[in-house]
Order: structure tokens, then sequence, then C-alpha cells
């Protein structure tokens, strides 16, 4: 059985920030979505796309809640998370109030790592944001022209608006991008079961097989997949990547302790080159190897 | 470094604590998971014991393997761990020593086995042995080790023929004489005990109709535990004391208060666990409390407090006006 690789070295020290942050902005959009930034400093500077930081809720609930880091701004020392409100603990964090106090644990994980020109992001539900924070990565990168598929089946965080970046293989009336994506110059495409104007009827993946299609076996080459999102987008996304021979990164989530690697309470089953590993979602992770946990 | 106030510091089982608490087992991994983050030091614990270890690697339960409930939260981790080969050959070299005192943790599902990681561990580097018959989410050994008094004597007795190093005893809540117990685990050689390990819960989706952990049953920890690990272990000093064998109190303990209440009861160290993922920089505060009410005290040593709870007399209870009936 291969093991967590429990830190031997030292360099992994003090990367890990605790801070009472105040709560500059706190909005709600439809389904019960929040948009939540927090000052936090040093976590601004450190935060790398796909990680993520702990969060306390109340004092009702002590323990913290593990949310993917949407935006950072390493400037001004904002974070935004974006999260759904899904049973008790992120009720409680949804009544929190801008000028309160929350703590903030972060930045936490294994980032994302693109080495592909054409980096395919696909973000499901709450699984938008680290997808958010890649493509504001990548927009510095001259060479690298991502296309960023979000899907949702409750109303988008946002308000799309057609897409003056063009893409290959999009079907008829599939136009709708994300504004912010869009000021960036990064291509968005949206799709959703629910008929939503501009939007592809239908599910991330068979938009992707869209453009997928409409590539070059060459510009094919490039393609390399990165993922947040439900378990059963997640398992899709990772069989299309199997398809096309693309390699593909997955951000997973589980239910969370210590967040630092101390209770391995957080982990996936991994396949690894000595059979199965059971690695810890927040520190082997949240990262991982499409093809090694689907 | 800045250590803890030399006032909190105290020798136990032959081993110097700067202070009085002990990070507990399953909570820190294997001693370094904890610094990554800043202003967290393992200097400002007295001891880490490192997570639970076995002879063979364990891959340990199925997700999901934790869940919060009212004033505490459910484990059922399944003591995954590399072996104790792995962890003597490649953890403990990368360990300071100079930092803290590092315990290690050792389990089985027999006897033999116990033995086995205790040898091995003996013949390392590391400060002391915590025996864990008490673990409640393995189907062999642990608990079902830890609840019959018996079978907790025989598996002390395996470890104390082959090691001379401290050895502490981790004790089940989930038994009805726990004072029994350690008195035969005194007997079998014990010398130190820690009380407790977690009680046995669940908890239910009902949504999907199945329980939350993948393990079903599950080990409750936190604040919501407290009560019952303070009586424990104050039943356990009634023992322990005659012998001098000193306790571990642990179970829900999330600031000063809750610290010092153990040591009344009759702890000499006090165990750290939850209360860290809610705040990971709670030890120094800790410390400093306990340290505040040593000054209002006027108490010179950590150790001057241990056992010094008053208990209410019969006649007090008798005639206390607390009583409505």
């Amino acid at each position: 059985m291969a093991s967590p690789s429990y830190s031997a070295n030292k360099s992994h020290r003090n990367t890990i920030f605790v801070v009472d942050a105040e709560i500059l902005r706190h909005e709600v959009y439809p389904g019960h979505q929040h948009i939540l930034r927090v000052q936090a400093e040093d976590c601004a500077r450190q935060a790398r796309p796909g990680q993520f930081a702990h969060l306390t809720v109340d004092r009702q609930r002590p323990m913290r809640r593990p949310i993917s880091i949407m935006r950072a701004s390493p400037d001004q020392g904002w974070v935004d998370f974006l999260y759904k409100v899904a049973g008790e603990g992120t009720r409680l964090l949804s009544q929190r109030k801008a000028g309160e106090t929350i703590s903030v644990m972060g930045p936490i994980g294994k980032p994302f790592t693109v080495k592909e020109k054409k980096p395919l992001l696909i973000g499901g539900g709450v699984g938008m944001p680290p997808m958010i924070c890649l493509a504001e990565a990548l927009r510095r990168q001259v060479d690298v022209q991502p296309l960023v598929i979000l899907g949702s089946e409750i109303p988008f965080p946002f308000d799309s608006k057609p897409s003056q970046l063009m893409l290959q293989g999009m079907p008829d009336g599939v136009i709708g991008g994300m504004p912010l994506l869009e000021d960036w110059g990064i291509a968005s495409r949206l799709a959703s079961l629910q008929g939503y104007p501009g939007c592809y009827e239908g599910y991330v993946t068979d938009l992707a097989k869209h453009w997928l299609e409409a590539l070059s076996a060459d510009q094919r080459a490039q393609v390399g997949v990165y993922a947040c999102g439900p378990e059963p987008m997640l398992r899709a996304v990772v069989n299309l990547a199997r398809e096309y021979q693309l390699p593909v990164q997955v951000s997973l989530e589980e239910f969370m302790a210590c967040a630092v690697g101390g209770c391995a309470g957080c982990v996936v089953a991994v396949k690894a080159e000595q059979g199965v590993a059971m690695q810890r979602v927040c520190v082997d992770g949240p990262v991982f190897d499409g093809l090694r946990v689907y | 470094m800045s250590q803890p106030d030399p006032r909190l510091a105290q020798t136990f089982c032959g081993m110097s604590f700067a202070s009085p608490l002990i990070l507990l087992s399953g909570c820190v991994g294997f001693g370094e998971e904890y610094t990554r983050i800043e202003g967290f030091s393992n200097r400002d614990c007295g001891a880490i014991c490192l997570k639970g270890t076995t002879a063979a690697p364990r891959s340990g339960n199925p997700p999901h393997r934790i869940y919060e409930t009212s004033s505490g939260m459910l484990n059922a981790i399944g003591l995954q761990n590399p072996g104790v080969d792995h962890v003597i050959q490649n953890i403990l070299p990368e360990l300071d020593f100079n930092e803290t005192r590092f315990i290690a943790n050792v389990s089985g599902s027999t006897l033999e086995e116990y033995r086995e990681v205790t040898r091995k561990f003996n013949d390392s580097p590391i400060d002391a042995i915590e025996v864990n018959i008490s673990c409640p989410n393995v189907k062999a050994g642990g608990v079902t080790f830890g609840n019959d008094p018996d079978m907790s004597a025989k598996v002390v007795e395996a470890c104390r023929e082959v090691t001379a190093k401290p050895l502490i005893i981790k004790l089940s809540p989930n038994q009805t004489d726990i004072a029994g117990n350690a008195a035969g685990c005194i007997e079998a050689g014990a010398d130190a005990f820690a009380v407790i390990n977690t009680l046995m819960g669940m908890a239910i989706d009902i949504e999907n109709r199945r329980p939350y952990i993948g393990n079903n049953q599950s080990g409750l920890s936190g604040p919501a535990i407290k009560p019952i690990a303070l009586l424990k272990c104050h039943q356990v000093y009634q023992v322990s004391k005659a012998h001098d064998i000193p306790i571990i109190g642990q179970g829900g303990i999330t600031n000063a208060v809750d610290a010092i209440e153990f040591l009344l009861a009759g702890a000499s160290a006090v165990g750290i666990g939850t209360a860290l993922f809610y705040d990971p920089l709670v030890l120094p505060k800790i410390n400093q409390g306990i340290l505040d009410y040593m000054h209002r005290h006027k108490i010179q040593c950590i150790t001057e407090l241990t056992g010094t709870l008053q208990l209410n007399s019969a006649d007090s209870v008798l005639t206390g006006t607390g009583c409505s009936c």
C-alpha cells in the first residue's frame, strides 16, 4: 500500500496563515449561492489556483469548512469565495455580514499545474471557483489560450453576455460567456439543462466534445483538461479525457477536519503504482491526476 | 524560539514536558503536519502522540471519515498508517527531538502485533510508547481488547516485556468499570494512563437513510464528551494516585478552564485534539490561561494542581441549598 506523503523535510513549514479576517462583501445570488470577500493579506499573496481556505463559520459549529479560492488580490489583500448553502455550516456562514470577522486559514493544498497551450477548464456548480482562479492566472501567459466551460443547473452567479471571442465547433446559439472572463480575454461558454438563453442545452462534457472535435490533431495534442465540480461531472470529464487521450487534473472535496494532513479524515482512493492509496484531499490534493481517481 | 513559561514544565515518567499540553494521537499525523501553519510550534506542547501505528501498513476506512455533530465530531479513520518499519526508518529521523517529546501510539489486532510493534519502537529514539487499547474504529483489537479487563492486562503485559520506555495506556470510555481496568493495567506494568479515547457513536443522513460515516459507527470527540471524560479521569485517579501513576486527561478540552478542570480531577497533563481543528493556534492561549490561573491562586508549579479537587462532603450535599426537591 502506498501512503500519504507524510512530510519528511521542513519546507512545508509556515506556508498556511490563520487570520481573523474582515468580511468586505457578502453577496447572495439565486439558488442560495454566495460570494464572500475577506481581507486576508498573507493568504491572498500566496494563493494559487486550485487551493482552498478553511473557514470558521460560526461559534455553534466550530469545525471549519473548506472553501475553494475563486479570486485573490495580492495587491489589495482580499480573497473571494463562491459557495452554495449545502448544510448547517454553510447556512450559518451565509448569515455572516460585511464588517464582521471570520477566521480564515489558508492557502491550503496542491495547486493546478498547467503545461499545455490549450488548457480546457471545466467547472460545474460550486466547482466554478477554482476554474475562475486558474483562468485569472493563465491570462498573464501570452502564448496560452484557455477555454472555460461552466455548467450549472441553478442560475449562474453572474449575468452572462454574448461572447465576442469566437470558437471553433460551437453549436448554433451557444454564445453566452462569463463577463469577467471575457474582460480578461479568455473565451468561455456555458452549459445547462435548464434552457438558459445563450447556453448549451446539455452537459459540459458534451459541449467540450463539440470543441475537441473541431480541433485538428495537432491542436488537440496541446489540450489539457482541468476540472472541478460534482462527482458525476468529474467522472464524465475524466472519461472524456481518456477517450481523447488528454491529461486531466481534477480538484476534489471531502468532509474535512484539520485541513493540514494531520487527521487523515478527508481521504480519497488514488490508484498508485503499488495499488490503491488513501490520499488526503487537503494536502496530497485537492488537485489530483484525474486518471488516478476515476 | 520561545518556550512555554518554566512554571508549566514537569517531569512525566522521566520525560521533561515543557507544557502540560499533549497533542493527541490521530489529530496531528506524525508530528510535522501542523507546522505548516505560521504561528504553530511543536515547542508549545509537552509532547506529541504520533498517529496509531501497526505492524503492517493499513489503508484505513472508506470515506466519509469525518462528520460534525453538536458540540463535537465523529471520526472513523481506521488506523491508516504506513506501518512501524516505515515510521521508524523514514519518519522518526526527520523529527526534531529538541522541539518536544514524541510518543509512539501502538495499535494491533493481536497480542503478538502489540508486542512486535512495541519491541520495534523500543529500539528507536521515540521518547515513550502509548498503547491504544481503545480504538473504536477497527474490527479486531482496539476497543475489543480495551473493554475486556483481562485482555487489557494481557496487552500491557506483552508490551511491558519488550520495553523499558514509559508505557502509557490509552483507556476506553466504552466500558463499565474503567477504574477496575486501570488497576489491572497497573499490575501488568503500566507507567501512565491516557483517559479517554473517543466514545462510540453514529450520525444518519435521513435523506439517504445511511450513516454519514463510511464505517457506519465512529468515535465521538469534542466538547460534547468533556463531562464524561472528566469523571472517567477522576475515577482512574482514585486508583492510580496510590501508585504514583500519572494521567493524561483528555476529551473535549478547548480552553484553559477545561484543562484546569482535568488537572484538578487528577490529571498531570492534558490532551488536545479536536480543539486544534477549531483553532490551530490554541496551544499558547491555553498555556497562558493556565499560567494566569496559577498566578491568581499563587501556584508556582503546574504539578501542584494535580488531584486537588475537593469533593463535596455527604453532609454538604444533604444540606446544600442548590437542591429544589
